[in-house]
Order: structure tokens, then sequence, then C-alpha cells
């Protein structure tokens, strides 16, 4: 038996330190999808530490054979897209790096100009990925940040396998269209198992 | 511009051939569409993940014993006022037995003793007359009957024991 199973075992029984564990483990992957979903550090923060309070309730009806990491990324996902879908607030502030504080050049690094380049295309492409559509978003942000596969996301997201390529597809499009400058396109947004071709 | 196949690539990530990644660079030396698709892909596959701030897991027990009290203390109101409501209801139901009974405690005790002993004389006579009953009826009843009452009872008593274990079978686990 892993750690985490044994961890997932102790915090279904009632142990709060098992599930303490689970939090240690967690907490990045999970705070990351909220970041990049939401655009802001205090944002993210409050979904992150919402997302495993969600998953603390409802633990007991965690089914052990899946994935606990994709239970737990699609509990986050769904929290961030309700919030955006409830509060439309997509601004994202250049001012801010992923620790919520004024991100600057470090001139003591090796080479301070290419950091300087590398923190402006993290910045442009946070900036792209708000223009997105919520689920687009979630699907993008769990196969580059996250490392899922289709059917991971697909299982988090309550979407179809086809579906879900032709999110990323289509997400990366809007994504290249929008870091060249040009304004996003305005689709309707899909049903769940909508099929890509209508 | 056709931006076909190098978009198509593009977007499945294809692993292309020397020729092909040739015809690719050629294609986004003057395609600002494709090229703008080759850097969100190289953006992508370099990002780096977002950390919380020290002390993630400390906030979140902060948050966890908050919701707990919070939880429990919206128990406690929700049983009181819950409480209160059943028993503001049943006083004002009762309320003219209660009244009965705060005006004249003799007449309310007198008339229970009463329909006591009525009811008591009555579980009597009934008792009596089962017996008489009991004394004459079987001779009316042929056994045929009995065995089938009996058969009868029984069958209804197994069924009850077993559809009872049933509803109140306890599943294991959490």
């Amino acid at each position: 038996m892993t750690d985490e199973m044994a961890w997932i075992i102790q915090a279904q029984n009632g142990n709060d330190e098992g599930f303490t564990n689970l939090v240690e483990t967690y907490q990045k992957p999970v705070y990351n999808l909220c970041y990049r979903m939401l655009g802001e550090a205090e944002a993210a923060e409050d979904a992150a530490q919402e997302t495993f309070l969600k998953a603390y309730q409802n633990l007991a009806r965690y089914d052990r054979e899946r994935s606990f990491a994709t239970w737990l990324l699609s509990i986050a996902a769904h929290y961030c897209i309700d919030r955006l879908r409830r509060k439309r607030f997509s601004t994202f502030s250049i001012d801010e790096d992923e620790e919520g504080q004024t991100e600057l050049p470090d001139n003591s690094a090796p080479d301070p100009e290419n950091e300087a380049v590398k923190k402006q295309t993290r910045e442009r492409l946070q900036h792209c990925l708000q223009s997105l559509e919520p689920v687009d978003r979630a699907a993008v942000i769990m196969r580059y940040w996250q490392d899922c596969s289709e059917m991971e996301i697909a299982q988090a997201l309550k979407l179809t396998i086809p579906a879900v390529k032709s999110r990323l597809h289509r997400a990366r499009r809007a994504l290249a269209d929008s870091w060249e400058g040009k304004p996003a396109r305005m689709r309707p947004e899909r049903k769940p198992y909508g099929s890509p071709a209508f | 511009m056709d931006h076909r196949p190098f978009e198509d690539w593009l977007l499945d990530n294809k692993d292309l051939t020397g020729t092909e990644k040739r015809e690719l660079n050629a294609h986004l030396q003057s395609c600002h569409s494709c090229t703008a698709l080759a850097e969100v892909n190289l953006a992508l596959k370099s990002a780096r993940a977002a950390a919380p701030a020290e002390g993630f897991t400390d906030r979140f027990q902060v948050r966890l014993a908050s919701r707990k009290k919070a939880l429990r203390l919206r128990n406690f109101w929700g049983f009181l006022i819950l409480f209160m409501s059943a028993f503001g209801l049943l006083t004002w139901i009762g309320w003219p037995v209660i009244a009965t009974i705060f005006q004249s405690p003799v007449n309310v005790l007198v008339s229970w003793l009463s329909s006591l002993m009525s009811t008591w004389a009555a579980i009597q006579a009934m008792v009596q007359a089962g017996q008489v009953a009991f004394k004459v009826i079987p001779g009316f009843v042929p056994e045929y009957i009995w065995v089938a009452v009996l058969f009868a009872a029984g069958g209804w008593i197994v069924l009850w024991v077993f559809s009872l274990l049933k509803i109140t079978k306890v599943t294991r686990g959490v």
C-alpha cells in the first residue's frame, strides 16, 4: 500500500493527520490550478483552501479505484469554473508573480536579461490564459501544468475524450490569437457532451 | 495564407521529420499566426507551476477548525430552533387541555380515573368473552382450517423477520 493510500484510509477513518499529509502533498498542484484559473494570488489561496475543505467533507465519497490527484483537481477546477461564472472577474494583475509579490528581474542571476524575458513570457501567457473560457482554461492548465492525460482531464471535467481534444485544440488556437494581440473570438460555450462537429 | 498542414502539426504536437521541420521553419518565417502558435506551444511546455505562500497547511488547519466550530454552532442553533418550534406548536395545539388542567386539576384527575376504570372493565369483559368463544368455537371449525391458519401465520412471521433483517442490514466501510 502506498503512503498516499494509507493517508486516504486514515483520513476516511476520521484521522486528521492523514488528511494533513494529503494537503502537504497536493497543495502546490491545487494552488497552481487555482492561480492559473483565477489569475490572482489571494483568490487562488482562498480557492485552494476551499478545495481542500470540500475534499475533506466529501472524502467518504472518494472512490479508491480512481486517482486521488485527479479527484482533487476535479474539485478545484469545478470550484474555479463556478467562481468565474458567478463573478466574471478575469482581470489579471501583471504586477503580481506566483507568490503574489512583485517579481523584479534578478540582477544577481547569471543572465538577468534572459530572466526578465522569461518573466515577461510567463506574464504574457497568464494574460492570454484569461481570455479562454473557464472549461477550456481548466483543460489547458491540467494538460500543461499538471501533466494530466486526456482521459484524466475528461474524468475531472466530466467531458468525453474527443471533447477534451477538441477543447485543447480550440484553446491553443485562441491562446495563439491572444498571443498575437488579436481580440479573442467569441464562441458560444459548448455543452459538456456536445459533439465537436457542431 | 494556407496554414495547412503546419497548423495541424503544431496543434497535434506531431513528431516531425527533418524535411517537415525545414518546411515548417520556412512557413514560420512568413506566417505570424503559426509563429504565435509555435511560441504559445513553447511557452506552455516551459510553464512554471505557482506555489502557495509558506504555511498553507497551517492556514488550512485554522480554516478547518473554524469551519467545524461554525458547523457545531449552526447545528446547536438549528436544534434549539427546532426544539422551541416543536414545543411552541405542541403547547399551542394542547392549550385547551393544559388550560383545563390548570383551571381544575381535581376534575381532570377524577375524569382520567373514571376513564381508566371503564377501560379496565371493558378489557375484563372482552377477556371473559374471549374465553367463552375459545371454548365454544373450536367445536364448530374443522381441523384442516386450523392447520391452514397455523401455516399462514408461520409464513407471515418468517416473511416479516426476513424483511426486517434485510431493511436493517448495516453496510460495512465508510
